[in-house]
């Protein structure tokens, strides 16, 4: 820059003319992509072949180093495990079984939830009730309850429908109350208009209007109802363990995934815990991506709601 | 007012109305105090109270008054008597700090990992594929399932709780950071990128408070996660060995049908949970995006 030149108490920049800009004259304007470069801009591709290589990973550590498969099986192991139970160890009613409790739960719950949420919407006192309620027993785990559920409906499906319940109401109710109460006036003002009234307000104006709140809730419900279920499961094996001092006793327990995954891991079977593992993994994927997806595909995004 | 309404042509003719006089208006209050109930029952602290009061005083009277056996659902005086005798005795703060630690070095391996994975995501194409493929098969598996692989891995005692601590709290926070990120808008990537920021730095200047909304939502989630799991963890374990913090507590007494022990074990589990979400994370919150104006 020592080129600028101080005249009459004025900078001047020298002036610049470009011959000619080189590079630009010759370079690649257009350029097709290579074969690699295009099937590695596929995201499923990609994707897949990162689980295809965390398997790989995963098979050649444990043959290769030899560890032993009760510690930690080979992918192939827990492959013919998955298979076995499947054909041979009735994973399939296992895995209805714990679905069947939770639908049970989840449908309990919900009732319970819009029961509460109709109340706190139509009446202040139910208002400040549930939200007192939902102050004191959202953060209180579910299966902290389960040791008294146990007491109040002894060992069986009962105690577990009662865990579910508490997991699944608190926080459905917290999320619906909080959507219908950010519902804008405008939208409450048109249904007065129509002259809703009470449930019909509810069911019309409100519901919709907080749909993705509501469904928000039921995501999150579900999450800690599945986790709440699995863990309760594996308190009953060790409860029924601790108690009939025999494994799998009869009639003491309803089964399910969290149940199998202990009690293979009690009989040392840890490729069949590893399969009970992806048989969770699974159902979880499902119900996640495919139920909720299309929930949400169905309501919130037809009707412009929420962008893709 | 469509039968006075006279039909002309096309055109209806409204009659014309003229109101004769506006009496009523004169004789109503326009202003006037509230009485002192109304008053007082505007206080949405005071009303809340009063229904926690409420239901606590019902509580009270069903066991008294149906003389429900304590062993099945004790009185909340005896509930309370036990939580002062186990605060007193020091037990109750012996398990609280168990259960704490455990709880916060799983929390703090969890972000430290999910950092890692969050910073190989953010640098390279591969990363980010290897972390959404991880998050999508894990996040769905409850932390809790793992533990009977734990305690095959680890034995039992703190390593295995610590393990799914970690499991619970990294996925959730992973992911939401994650989607926080790739949201971040291009205008402040590129002042990132005017400034000559890089790797780390990029992230932790621009990504991290941009994305901070999302971070924070995620850790929320995590934390939730790793309180259920740990006072789960703490049941199953109940079962198995002999020592442990609140869950074994509520666990252990539930089996000696030492009832008012474990709703006085229980209410500890609300009042931390109560302090983490209100106290915690509204403080961060208050002192970060709130601070910063994005959110309100």
């Amino acid at each position: 820059m020592s080129d600028i030149t101080l005249t009459d108490g004025v900078y001047v920049r020298p002036e610049f003319v470009h011959k000619s800009l080189g590079a630009a004259g010759h370079g690649e304007v257009e350029r097709r992509l290579t074969w690699f470069e295009r099937i590695s801009n596929v995201e499923p591709l990609r994707k897949f072949s990162v689980l295809i290589l965390v398997i790989v990973i995963w098979q050649l550590y444990t043959t290769i180093w030899d560890v032993h498969e009760l510690m930690f099986p080979t992918f192939s192991d827990t492959f013919v495990a998955l298979i076995d139970s499947v054909v041979n160890g009735g994973l399939l009613e296992n895995v209805w079984n714990s679905i069947s409790v939770l639908l049970k739960g989840y449908a309990i719950g919900i009732c319970i939830a819009a029961v509460l949420v109709v109340l706190g919407v139509t009446t202040r006192f139910g208002d400040d009730l549930l939200t007192t309620l939902t102050a004191m027993l959202n953060p209180l785990p579910a299966i902290a309850l389960l040791p008294m559920a146990m007491i109040w409906f002894g060992l069986g499906e009962d105690a577990i429908i009662f865990t579910l319940l508490h997991s699944i109401i608190w926080p459905v109710a917290l999320n619906t109350h909080v959507g219908f109460k950010s519902v804008s006036e405008t939208l409450r003002a048109v249904g007065q208009n129509y002259n809703l009234r009470g449930v019909m307000f509810i069911a019309k104006i409100l519901v919709p209007a907080a749909f993705p709140a509501i469904l928000t809730g039921l995501r999150i419900g579900w999450a800690f109802a599945w986790r709440t279920l699995i863990a309760a499961e594996l308190v009953f094996g060790g409860q029924v363990q601790d108690t009939s001092g025999q494994l799998g006793a009869e009639g003491s327990n309803s089964g399910g995934l969290g149940w199998i995954i202990f009690q293979n891991q009690m009989e040392n079977q840890t490729p069949y815990v590893f399969a009970g593992l992806f048989t969770v993994i699974i159902v979880g994927i499902v119900i996640e991506n495919f139920v909720f997806r299309n929930l949400e595909d169905r309501t919130v995004r037809r009707w412009g709601m929420q962008q893709a | 007012m469509t039968e006075s309404a006279s039909q002309d042509g096309t055109t209806l003719i409204r009659p014309e109305i003229e109101a004769g006089s506006l009496k009523a208006t004169e004789q109503v209050d326009v202003e006037r105090k509230l009485s002192i109930v109304e008053r007082i029952s505007n206080i949405n602290s005071v009303r809340k109270l009063t229904v926690l009061l409420v239901l606590i005083v019902l509580w009270e009277a069903y066991t008294k008054l149906a003389e429900v056996e304590e062993l099945l659902f004790p009185p909340f005086s005896a509930t309370l008597i036990t939580l002062w005798d186990t605060i007193q005795t020091g037990e109750l703060f012996e398990k609280i700090w168990i259960t704490v630690a455990i709880l916060v070095q799983g929390y703090v391996a969890g972000m430290v990992l999910g950092a890692v994975l969050l910073v190989f995501a953010v640098m390279s194409r591969v990363g980010s594929d290897f972390l959404s493929t991880m998050t999508a098969m894990f996040q769905p598996l409850p932390a809790i399932s793992l533990l009977p692989l734990a305690i095959l891995w680890f034995d039992l005692g703190a390593p295995s709780l610590i393990f799914v601590t970690i499991h619970s709290v990294l996925w959730a926070v992973a992911l939401s950071t994650h989607v926080g990120f790739m949201s971040v808008s291009m205008t402040q990537r590129m002042v990132g990128q005017n400034y000559g920021l890089r790797g780390v730095s990029y992230i932790a200047k621009i990504l991290v408070p941009a994305a901070f909304g999302s971070i924070l939502t995620g850790m929320k989630i995590g934390w939730a996660f790793a309180w259920r799991t740990i006072i789960g963890a703490e049941l199953v374990f109940g079962a198995q060995s002999g020592k442990g913090g609140l869950g074994w507590m509520i666990y252990e007494k539930g089996d000696n049908l030492e009832t008012t022990y474990v709703f006085a074990a229980l209410f500890t589990v609300i009042v931390i949970g109560l302090l983490v979400e209100n106290f915690l994370f509204r403080n961060v919150e208050m002192w970060t995006i709130n601070k910063w104006g994005m959110q309100r």
